[in-house]
């Protein structure tokens, strides 16, 4: 017989909604604490993205394993609260303006949310004035911007100029189909990422360059 | 030899006279109405504003006078509905939020939100929800997800996800006779939308074009229920391929001897690096329907069959070359995997690449007129032996795009084809 936990793990690497749900209530109830319960639902997610990022899952299998995660996460955060367990960061993440693509942001939000940070999700054609707003109600340290189309390129471009100009200390990380590791330089941002995955490992290389 | 003859030919991989071109043909081949506007104006016809004939990507219609200039061998026959669920009439002027004065259907109605976004109504009606929003600075629309407050995902209906796919009216059957008659002796060839045979399409699953859509009806929604209701997906498709056989044997009735080639559908199996889909899904949900609707056409038609997807789709060519399909499009040579080269030695014999003539996310839009001539001439030069290309940019000509660019383009197929 399985552990909970390791039910878990494997009802989010399967994307099963309610094995997910069931797996985290029986861990609750058999008092594992929240913390170990977080770290299964971490581990397969990051199973999960790595699996993507070889081409051995796909777009759908990434997102019902991120509904399983949010389903667990739903019995999960009332704990994890009480037990004053938080993210120690925020990412906070948007589509850039004038661009309504969101598929990629929203794995990259998800596979995020998976490697325990805190998101929060502006959502698609985002104006910087409500960006930096944003950054600074939220007091994030990770912004990443999605651009999926050369006529937004340069509202990704405006975006990052904006930010600095406020002189706001947060990473910018950037990504999307048209977007390259050159174009990140050039406009300044902190970081590009070419998939969720590896998205994952950035934000966690920047937060730790902190 | 007549524009339509030569598309034939091509298609049938062999090589003709000259390079055969199309822009405007499909809502996948287009230009941005910006675009047609330079266009016009490079090309000094007649100022007037551009029709929207696609009012979702905000394409413009490439009317003959244009055809002509840029030489053109596609002729469109538009279906009788756009996107948003109302017919292309009466055209009345709009003024779009990048301030460019064009014209579109009456039934076109928008209003502008406080923040000076654009939403359009779907089928023209003023009470119903808008189904479309356009960034004040986007320069298209996209769908506005309209989820039904009671939608149970433990309890999918096929009915509610059939409410677009139904038999041929008797209007629409009027509007396809007016138009057979209209481009019956037309010397290009002629290009159609086939009706319902779109296999879950993104662009489609919202519905733009429905008052109050029931079922499935968000992006991420939809690839959930691929993953994990796989069979309900399948009875859907099934379902839609018998609507969709019933309306091609009407339209073949109607206008059959005038039409070369049909967009089957234009679902995105690709992404910029990778699949959507994996290819065992793609083999057993989509294949088999892709095979009844090609395997009809052929047997009962001489159109050629049209499968559009973008992105990195190159473990899926063999899939679609399985599925009866003729032409492949956009090739998306920029996304992983789509090598130019690699692809016209691995399967250009088999499959007709209309597309692929220069890269839209570098070149076309933000390269020098001399880079654009250099790659479009060493694509003509990869994928035009032996037939089996049609020359089209990767998907629509986007907004922004530089018109010289796009002179320099049309310049360099000339070139290829020794002047004209
Ligand atoms: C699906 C799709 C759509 C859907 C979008 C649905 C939605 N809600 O998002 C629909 C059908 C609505 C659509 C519409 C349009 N699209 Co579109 N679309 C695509 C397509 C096929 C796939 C994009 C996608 O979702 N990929 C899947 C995800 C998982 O991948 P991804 O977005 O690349 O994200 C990954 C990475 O890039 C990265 N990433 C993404 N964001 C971020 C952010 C950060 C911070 C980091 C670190 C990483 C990161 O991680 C993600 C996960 O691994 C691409 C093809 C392509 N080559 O990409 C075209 C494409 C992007 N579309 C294109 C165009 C032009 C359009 C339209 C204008 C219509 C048109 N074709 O004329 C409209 C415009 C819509 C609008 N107003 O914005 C063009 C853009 C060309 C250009 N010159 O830029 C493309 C490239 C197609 C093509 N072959 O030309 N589209």
């Amino acid at each position: 017989m399985n552990t909970p936990l390791e039910q878990l793990t494997s009802a989010i690497k399967a994307g099963k909604r309610k094995d997910a749900k069931s797996a985290t209530q029986a861990a609750l109830d058999a008092a594992i604490p929240p913390a170990q319960i977080l770290a299964a639902l971490g581990e397969g997610m990051a199973d999960v993205g790595r699996r993507f990022k070889a081409n051995e899952v796909f777009v759908p299998e990434v997102l019902v394993a991120a509904r399983a995660m949010q389903n667990s996460m739903d019995l999960l955060e009332p704990v994890l609260i009480e037990a004053g367990i938080q993210p120690a960061h925020t990412f906070l993440i948007c589509t850039v303006e004038g661009d309504l693509h969101d598929i990629g942001k929203n794995l990259v939000a998800m596979m995020i949310k998976g490697a325990n940070f805190k998101v929060v999700d502006l959502g698609t054609n985002v104006a910087p004035d409500v960006l930096i707003e944003a950054v600074e109600a939220h007091r994030a340290d990770i912004i990443g911007l999605s651009a999926l189309l050369t006529t937004t390129m340069p509202a990704m471009r405006e975006a990052v100029a904006r930010i600095r100009e406020r002189g706001l200390k947060v990473k910018i990380m950037v990504g999307g189909a048209p977007i390259t590791e050159g174009f990140a330089h050039e406009i300044g941002a902190d970081g590009y990422a070419p998939d969720a995955g590896s998205a994952v490992e950035l934000a966690l290389r920047l937060v730790e360059a902190a | 030899m007549k524009s339509k003859e030569r598309v034939r030919a091509v298609i049938d991989h062999r090589e003709t006279d000259r390079l055969p071109i199309d822009f405007g043909s499909s809502f996948i081949t287009g230009i941005h109405c910006s675009v047609v506007e330079g266009l016009r104006r490079h090309f000094g016809l007649e100022p007037r504003p551009v029709r929207v004939c696609e009012p979702y990507q905000m394409l413009g219609e490439v009317e003959p006078d244009l055809l002509d200039a840029l030489g053109l061998d596609v002729q469109p026959i538009f279906p009788q509905r756009t996107i948003f669920g109302f017919p292309n009439e009466n055209w009345k002027p709009w003024t779009t939020p990048w301030g460019q004065h064009v014209v579109v259907s009456e039934h076109f109605h928008t209003y502008t939100s406080v923040e000076g976004d654009t939403y359009i109504h779907p089928k023209g009606d003023r009470s119903a929800p808008p189904s479309g929003h356009m960034p004040k600075t986007g320069y298209f629309f996209d769908t506005i997800e309209r989820m039904d407050a009671d939608f149970d995902e433990d309890d999918l209906k096929v009915a509610d996800n059939l409410e677009e796919f139904g038999l041929m009216s008797d209007g629409e059957a009027a509007y396809w006779r007016s138009q057979a008659e209209l481009y019956r002796d037309c010397d290009r060839a002629i290009s159609v939308h086939l009706n319902g045979t779109c296999l879950g399409d993104i662009a489609l699953v919202p519905a733009p074009f429905l008052t109050h859509p029931k079922g499935v009806r968000g992006v991420a929604q939809w690839y959930m229920t691929v993953a994990s209701e796989p069979e309900f997906v399948m009875e859907l498709f099934d379902r839609q391929t018998e609507i969709a056989l019933e309306n091609m044997a009407r339209l073949h009735a109607i206008a059959g001897d005038v039409i070369d080639v049909v967009v089957v559908c234009g679902t995105d199996f690709g992404t910029q690096a990778s699949l959507f889909c994996g290819v065992p899904s793609v083999r057993e949900i989509w294949l088999p329907r892709y095979k009844r609707i090609n395997d009809w056409i052929h047997r009962n038609t001489a159109w050629r069959t049209f499968k559009h997807s973008c992105g990195a789709i190159e473990p899926l060519i063999e899939a679609f070359i399985d599925s009866g399909f003729d032409i492949l499009n956009p090739v998306q040579c920029s996304a992983a995997g789509m090598d130019p080269k690699e692809l016209k030695a691995k399967y250009g014999d088999r499959i007709t690449f209309w597309g692929g003539g220069v890269n839209t996310q570098e070149t076309l839009p933000f390269g020098t007129p001399g880079q654009v001539r250099a790659e479009v001439l060493e694509r003509c030069e990869i994928f035009a032996p032996g037939g089996g290309f049609v020359f089209n940019a990767i998907h629509n000509v986007q907004a922004l795009t530089p018109i010289e660019n796009v002179v320099a383009m049309i310049e360099a197929v000339d070139e290829f084809n020794g002047g004209r």
